[in-house]
């Protein structure tokens, strides 16, 4: 099953979702589809004009452009994610930094689409990193 | 074969012996079509879909709960990030606290991996308002 990783940059959870099984959605993925795909004249390193009017499907015109750039990319990736998994209460370094408000409109576009997610909390020692690794792992052998 | 292409990292848990080196110069005896930068953190290797994958299995041996991959949106050398052309590189500071972490969440797979029973630890709550006035007071007398 396809599961969508928040954030969706994170290499922890990207390895956990492909360990256990299932096929990651992530940025990067989307990033590299961008830059092989010929059609697009200057490969983005950013989002393209045409990106961010895609994001008018996820958040309203009054939504600053940045954002709509954002769920561009992202946006997609939840439609297409079976499962999600979030991580929360993680250090301002991690994750795709400069832009919480996204976090939040992503976070809130996964629970409009009513699929199983689960919210795990950024480990910060080694008894939370088992509870998290255990709490994803079952959440993954769960999704038949 | 562009579509086909596949860019992986392949990052190493600081508590794992194996080192970058060990992990190229695997992929290099392995023989196959792949491209194989080595880094501070672990190794990039780029090929096809179907190389990248058997090579992964094979580097995966090599610790299977201390090495972490994923993909990489931009190819190696690619003159956007590469810093070898003044590229930049936004992705850093996330690789740098995931690299940090690693070393607890190996503990976890490592644990999960025996079937050791896992309950969870409540985190210590924050300093009500009313206890730090307490304090304030305390230390102002």
């Amino acid at each position: 099953m396809k599961v969508f990783i928040v954030p969706p940059n994170s290499l922890i959870l990207f390895d956990l979702v492909e360990r256990y099984g299932h096929e990651p959605l992530s940025l990067m993925g989307a990033i590299h589809e961008r830059i092989m795909n010929p059609e697009i004249e200057s490969p983005p390193m950013n989002v393209t004009p045409e990106d961010v009017k895609k994001g008018l499907k996820y958040a309203g015109i009054e939504v600053p452009s940045g954002i709509r750039g954002r769920l561009a990319v992202w946006g997609p990736l939840v439609d297409q994610a079976d499962a999600a998994i979030i991580m929360e209460e993680a250090p301002f370094e991690f994750g795709c930094v400069g832009c919480h408000r996204t976090d939040e409109m992503v976070r809130y576009y996964i629970k409009k689409r009513k699929i199983p997610f689960i919210v795990v909390r950024y480990p910060t020692n080694e008894e939370e990193a088992k509870v998290m690794v255990a709490k994803i792992k079952e959440f993954l052998e769960g999704l038949k | 074969m562009a579509k086909d292409l596949e860019t992986r990292m392949i990052v190493i848990s600081p508590s794992s012996p194996v080192t970058p080196d060990q992990v190229t110069r695997l992929v290099h005896s392995l023989g196959m079509e792949i491209t194989i930068k080595e880094t501070c953190y672990g190794a990039m290797i780029e090929g096809s879909k179907e190389n990248v994958r058997k090579a992964l299995v094979a580097i995966r041996k090599l610790d299977p709960d201390r090495i972490f991959t994923k993909v990489r949106g931009f190819p190696i050398g690619d003159t956007r990030r590469c810093r070898a052309h003044h590229g930049s590189r936004p992705g850093f500071t996330q690789l740098e606290k995931e690299w940090e972490c690693l070393k607890l969440v190996d503990k976890g797979v490592s644990a999960s991996e025996r079937g050791e029973q896992i309950c969870e630890v409540p985190r210590p709550s924050k300093l009500p308002v009313k206890r730090l006035k307490e304090i304030v007071d305390e230390v102002s007398k």
